[in-house]
């Protein structure tokens, strides 16, 4: 049963969840059984494995899994209906342990013993690559998000030019091309000098942007400083803070590995940098709200890219939630300030429904896939459209430009209001852009 | 050139009380602590749950973490480390690779996954710095991370040098069952060396979460850093570990100064220059001195073939 599946993968079993556990096995069981032939005849279900990281380094990423599961079951309990027969939904859930050997695994597991019609995975590529690789090889038919669409692609050996390589995975989310078009609005709201001081890593996703977005930024008239791809880890960046300082670098953008941004900033400050730029836009770091915790005052005002916010204007047809129901559920269950990944991972739900929904038959693997192809769904990071995407297999959403600032008031330290949507023009605005100003 | 030199060198700081620890433990002991660098963490986390949950100072905090890591260190020679000792070199090397493990998951269970940062919660110390000259700026914690590596590398000299334990320590590591036959209580002396390294380690962690991020996951990358410390400095040797920190660190400053890709690159490369250099030293040293050694091939290769046959 789906509630098994869901408890045996969380690492903290406290009193409160087995007494919830427990009520929702009476609850399901005192259903009249008229009202569950669905989830009885195992030919009239639906089972879609839902793969992501719930423990590890990355399993921030999954923490709103439990709280949208609930919603999805609750709302999804009638069922879905295609064509003229209506299906039951099981959701298996699966737990890469932030590890894409382990990622490739546990899909292999769910295809060869859950036999799931259907698989869903999300965050990072470290996540989403492997598990589409186990579908694309078995003929599962796979959606996937939150992963920059060209890792997913290119990175699984698709080539430029050439027709798709891939049958059976699909993919939406935002990539380069989103960033290109966010920061150059975002940059144009505070008056600079245009210099823009880059700080990528040698990984997968700081090359990929050195060679994708920075000859895009140059083109938007954008003079880029680049000191040079350097590793992971490294704990005195005095070499690159002097760079910018000599330059003159009023723009400071970064795709760092997280942790290596606070150990970068503070020293920033202490060299005088941080006193200097006026624009911090960070990607990758600054996703979620600890993370500009951890940094205290020196986070005040720092810029970023959102790829889901609590204000958007729309609403997860899974779950039954708008965006701010979608925040504020999160926010009371797992009582921490809401995160962009929960509203992304509604989103997966979202089009999977409507994916299964537009099939022909969602017991046969190949109506699906096909429906897949041609998806257009509403979801709750907007139209997911793949008709019109950039390659086959891949469907682009948009960013929105926000900015980390000091929270009016409780009870959190930290507000993200909406200062661009140039790549994303059906969000409002919430705010106006600031120059970054040391401790706010 | 000079900034560099001088941000390589208070980095150097930090590695030396990363290090220290490990140095200890085998110097004394004879024990690869694989866990060291998770231990670090475990310290970090100690002084965050001292400030966030417990109220207090980041101070007092961290004077409080010392003792309990202490006690934690004892505890684990007394349960886990002595029990592996005597089984060969590779017990304690898997033991401490599963503590490494569990104290992983453990602190993933207790704390979650999310980044924290003891940073914020000392206010700008974290990011202000001293004007130098020559537009060279200090960071004030650096500063004071390198001030309290070099103030307990000298506390442990002392206690080292002047006291009855550490007279102990010292005989038990140059010869164990001397020791023992002059009446010093090997294993009681384990116990403080461990004690002593794990609140070094749990120090050294709350540091690294002042300058940085930490993870229940971070520990390993800082044991390479200590262990390439250690390295360089001589394993056992107390200043060695000081000395051994700051090249480690300048190393890595001048080499991001020669390409950004260079910092930890340049950090390896001198690692691995001292291992090879003491290892040819030793094995120079087993074939009577650098000259004889560089001749070696000659006078030793026929010996060799001779012995290979029946």
């Amino acid at each position: 049963m789906s509630t098994d599946k869901t408890r045996t993968n969380t690492n903290t079993f406290t009193r409160r969840d087995f007494v919830r556990l427990a009520g929702g096995a009476a609850a399901i069981l005192g259903v009249p059984a008229t009202a569950r032939p669905a989830i009885a005849q195992g030919d009239d279900v639906i089972r879609v494995g839902f793969i992501g990281s719930r423990s590890g380094p990355l399993g921030v990423f999954g923490e709103g899994d439990p709280f949208l599961v609930d919603k999805f079951n609750a709302n999804m309990a009638d069922g879905v209906q295609v064509g003229d027969k209506r299906y039951g939904i099981q959701l298996i859930l699966g737990d890469t342990q932030s590890d894409p050997v382990r990622a490739s695994q546990v899909a292999k597991d769910m295809i060869n013993s859950d036999h799931v019609d259907m698989m869903l995975t999300s965050a990072t590529p470290e996540n989403v690559n492997p598990v589409a690789d186990a579908c694309e090889a078995a003929g599962v038919p796979c959606l996937s998000t939150t992963a920059p669409w060209e890792s997913f692609y290119f990175g699984r050996g698709a080539k430029p030019g050439q027709p798709s390589p891939f049958k059976w995975t699909y993919h939406f989310c935002f990539g380069v091309g989103n960033f290109a078009t966010l920061y150059a609005d975002q940059w144009s709201l505070v008056e600079t000098n245009r210099k823009v001081g880059v700080l990528l890593p040698n990984d997968a996703d700081g090359n990929a942007i050195r060679g994708l977005l920075l000859p895009e930024l140059e083109k938007a008239g954008f003079t880029i400083v680049d000191p040079g791809p350097y590793e992971n880890g490294t704990a005195d960046f005095s070499t690159q803070i002097n760079a910018f300082k000599q330059e003159g670098c009023e723009i400071f953008n970064t795709f760092p590995f997280p942790p290596d941004f606070p150990v970068f900033w503070r020293q920033a400050a202490q060299k005088g940098f941080a006193q200097q730029a006026k624009i911090v836009q960070m990607a990758k770091a600054g996703l979620f709200a600890a993370e500009l915790e951890a940094m205290g005052a020196l986070g005040f005002g720092l810029h970023a890219g959102a790829y889901w916010h609590k204000d958007f204007p729309f609403t997860s047809s899974s779950t039954g939630l708008t965006c701010n129901e979608i925040a504020a559920g999160y926010e009371a269950s797992v009582k921490k300030q809401w995160n962009q990944q929960v509203g992304a991972n509604a989103s997966l739900l979202d089009a999977a429904i409507a994916g299964l929904a537009t099939s022909d038959n969602p017991k046969d693997k190949a109506a699906l896939a096909a429906a897949l192809s041609t998806l257009k769904a509403e979801t709750a990071v907007g139209l997911v459209d793949f008709t019109s995407g950039p390659v086959p297999n891949c469907a682009t959403t948009g960013l929105v430009g926000v900015q980390w600032v000091k929270a009016a008031q409780g009870p959190w330290e930290f507000d993200l209001p909406i200062v661009s949507n140039a790549d994303h023009a059906a969000v409002p605005l919430t705010g106006k852009m600031t120059p970054y100003v040391l401790q706010g | 050139m000079l900034d560099a030199l001088i941000q390589g060198i208070l980095l150097g700081g930090y590695y030396a009380i990363l290090a220290a620890g490990l140095s200890l433990m085998f110097g004394v002991v004879r024990f690869i602590n694989l866990a060291h660098g998770d231990l670090a963490i475990l310290g970090a986390y100690l002084v965050l749950f001292g400030v966030e949950i417990l109220g207090l100072s980041p101070l007092a905090a961290v004077l409080a973490m010392l003792p309990v890591m202490a006690l934690a260190g004892w505890i684990m020679q007394r349960l886990l480390f002595a029990r592996a000792l005597g089984s060969g070199v590779l017990l304690p090397l898997l033991v401490t690779f599963g503590l490494g493990a569990v104290l992983q998951n453990t602190m993933f269970g207790l704390f979650g996954s999310d980044t924290r940062s003891l940073g914020n919660h000392i206010g700008s110390l974290s990011w202000s710095s001293w004007q130098m000259p020559f537009g060279i700026s200090l960071g004030k914690l650096p500063v004071i991370t390198f001030a309290v590596a070099v103030a307990a590398l000298v506390a442990l000299q002392l206690m080292l040098s002047f006291t009855k334990i550490g007279r102990a320590i010292r005989a038990t590591s140059s010869d164990p069952e001397a020791a023992e036959l002059s009446g010093v209580n090997a294993r009681k002396v384990h116990r403080a060396a461990a004690a002593i390294a794990v609140a070094l380690a749990g120090l050294a962690g709350a540091f690294l979460a002042m300058r940085a991020l930490i993870n229940p996951y971070a520990g390993p990358t800082q044991l390479i850093f200590a262990f390439e410390a250690v390295v360089i400095g001589g394993i056992g040797s107390l200043w060695g570990t000081l000395a051994g920190g700051i090249v480690l660190g300048v190393a890595q400053s001048l080499g991001s100064t020669f390409s950004a890709q260079w910092f930890q690159l340049a950090g390896h490369l001198v690692f691995l220059g001292v291992l090879g250099a003491r290892l040819y030293a030793a094995h120079a040293h087993h074939h009577g001195g650098w000259r004889a050694a560089l001749k070696l091939p000659r006078t030793v290769q026929p010996r060799a073939v001779e012995e290979d046959l029946p």
